[in-house]
């Protein structure tokens, strides 16, 4: 039987007619709470009070584990007995596995804490279980249940308006809150990009401006009171360039759909599995080149390559950025462990504004190595491309920082 | 949000009591803007202020940036108690206390991080001792704990509402 256009729609009617219920849809709590997250003069206000939440609670929980218990436990007890039972006290294995200590009256004088050590077995270990360990579980914790909650794509579609400024759209969000916990999980999720300049501005403003879970933890612990102003700048730094970079590459920027789902209770076995798969591949992935970095850093250290490379760029780093000749040091470091770096940068003497001057060009120095191998995947063409931009914005960025200090009588 | 939506049609019952709702909120409104001011502005001084149990913190964090959520919260009480029967405007004032809930929360959960592990940072007690944990909980506190209280009415008006659908959505 062959029916006309006019014929189906009757019958479609009557179907409907004797299969579906219609009634008056009475919108909930729930309804009208989602649509405030929504909505910019509603919604900017509650996103601002979730990130106050996440980044208290962070701050909360890994202090809770990392000053409460892991300080104590590395300081007064494992770093005294590795250095009592490790052989060979200032030899060359000694230095890289366990204190590289300091030299005071011509004598080898061991060191005090974990984050002065730089041994692969007491700083690299303290670094990845004392500090990394609570900063990545309490992050990811937070995420997942923000994301299971039904927050995060109201988040995306508030943000939008102004990611689009920097040829980027809603989306790009994950990312760039992923790379807060571990750049590689962001360089990969860059894939959710459509446009090759979407996914290039976004690579790049990844490994440039966000720093990772491994520093922020450390940046917690070791300059508190500074992490405001640093995030600032690197929150400013990541939406100039990123305008600048869309002016400048060519390509299209689209814009996206996406579908809202309503606020819904977390499962917790679902935030378990999701919680276990991200720390479990962050382990896998970043702390192997935590210690690697930390061993490398060490033997660098040894042989007085870094010295060297700082005696030669102090000027630089001095003149241009406005920093103290003392941090080139950390600052080559930083090429393989930010995290070690921004501790070393801790105990040298210097200004609020050089300390924060030092930490942002940390953060936005070079990616670790294991984003630079995740890189390196997306292609190399776009990496080359991203480290060009890097050292354009590092020198122009860190000179930028260098004279609002000057402008302002701090630097 | 899913489908298309109607205009709420308000229960007498719900109608009797939103004229004590809507003083309560407006009330508490005006308290949550004041102490949101005054976090900003004990902030943007740098001086301290306490008075009795109450203290007013003055970090770039909590001052600053949780006096911004409180200013938050008390405007989101001020403009929904207007005509609060309808549901998106009883949806802000329930917004402005979970923006308390959240300032608070954090708050509580930072004292119970810090009442658990000893203050000691050489070898000694892994612990705190009962009366320094106890002692951790004492006043004075920030105004959003003081205020939490006083957020928490608005679960007796979501409950009522939520009985109130269902009968109403069980006669029709």
């Amino acid at each position: 039987m062959k029916l006309s256009p006019e014929e189906r729609w009757d019958l479609i009617d009557r179907i409907s007619r004797e299969t579906v219920s219609f009634g008056a849809y009475r919108h909930t709590l729930k309804d009208a709470i989602g649509e405030l997250t929504i909505k910019p003069m509603t919604g900017i206000p509650i996103a601002i009070a979730v990130m106050y939440g996440f980044w208290s609670v962070f701050g909360s929980f890994a202090g809770f584990f990392t000053d409460g218990f892991f300080v104590r436990l590395f300081d007064a007890y494992w770093l005294p007995w590795l250095q009592e039972v490790f052989p060979g006290q200032g030899r060359f294995l000694y230095t890289i596995m366990v204190d590289a200590g300091g030299i005071d009256s011509g004598e080898f004088v061991l060191s005090s804490n974990c984050l002065e050590s730089f041994g692969v077995l007491t700083s690299g270990l303290f670094v990845a279980i004392g500090i990394v360990l609570p900063a990545i579980l309490i992050f990811y914790l937070t995420l997942a249940l923000l994301e299971d909650i039904g927050y995060m794509p109201r988040l995306a579609v508030l943000i939008d308006t102004m990611l689009h400024k920097i040829g980027l759209h809603g989306y790009a969000i994950v990312p760039t809150i992923l790379s807060l916990g571990c750049n590689v999980p962001g360089v990969a999720a860059t894939r959710i990009l459509e446009t090759k300049k979407q996914r290039f501005i976004m690579m790049t403003l990844l490994a440039i401006f966000i720093p990772c879970g491994a520093q922020i933890g450390i940046m917690q612990d070791v300059v508190p009171d500074l992490m405001g102003w640093i995030l600032l700048y690197l929150i400013i730094g990541y939406f100039i360039f990123g305008y600048i970079l869309n002016k400048v590459i060519p390509g299209m920027a689209p814009e996206f759909l996406i579908d809202v789902p309503p606020y819904r209770r977390p499962m917790l076995s679902n935030i378990g599995k999701k919680v276990f798969g991200r720390v479990k591949g962050f382990f896998v992935v970043a702390i192997p080149f935590v210690m690697l970095g930390c061993a490398i850093v060490g033997v660098l250290y040894q042989f007085g390559v870094i010295r060297f490379l700082g005696d030669l760029l102090a000027p630089i780093f001095v003149g241009w950025f406005g920093v103290p000749a003392e941090t080139a040091g950390p600052l080559i470091a930083a090429f393989l462990r930010k995290d070690l770096a921004v501790a070393q940068l801790s105990v040298i003497e210097m200004t609020k504004y050089q300390m924060i001057t030092s930490v942002v060009l940390v953060s936005i120095y070079f990616p670790c190595v294991a984003t630079f191998a995740m890189m390196l995947k997306e292609g190399w063409k776009e990496l080359i491309g991203a480290l060009a931009v890097l050292a354009v914005t590092v020198f122009a960025y860190g000179g930028l920082i260098h004279l609002i200090g000057i402008l302002l009588g701090v630097a | 949000m899913a489908g298309q939506s109607t205009s709420q049609t308000p229960s007498s019952s719900s109608s009797s009591t939103s004229s004590v709702a809507v003083i309560y909120f407006a009330i508490l409104g005006i308290v949550t803007v004041a102490a949101g001011v005054a976090d900003l502005l004990v902030t943007a001084s740098g001086s301290e202020f306490a008075y009795g149990i109450l203290e007013v913190p003055n970090d770039l964090f909590r001052g600053g940036w949780g006096g911004l959520i409180m200013l938050f919260a008390g405007l989101l009480y001020l403009s929904g108690v207007r005509n609060m029967d309808d549901i998106h405007q009883f949806a802000k004032v329930t917004m402005g206390s979970i923006l308390i809930w959240i300032l608070s929360g954090c708050d509580i959960f930072a004292r119970i991080t810090e009442s658990i592990p000893s203050s000691s940072e050489e070898t000694g007690p892994w612990f705190n001792t009962l009366p320094g944990f106890i002692e951790a909980y004492a006043p004075p506190y920030a105004p959003a704990v003081l205020l939490l209280p006083f957020s928490l009415v608005v679960l007796y008006y979501i409950s009522k509402r939520a009985s109130g659908e269902t009968r109403g959505g069980n006669s029709s």
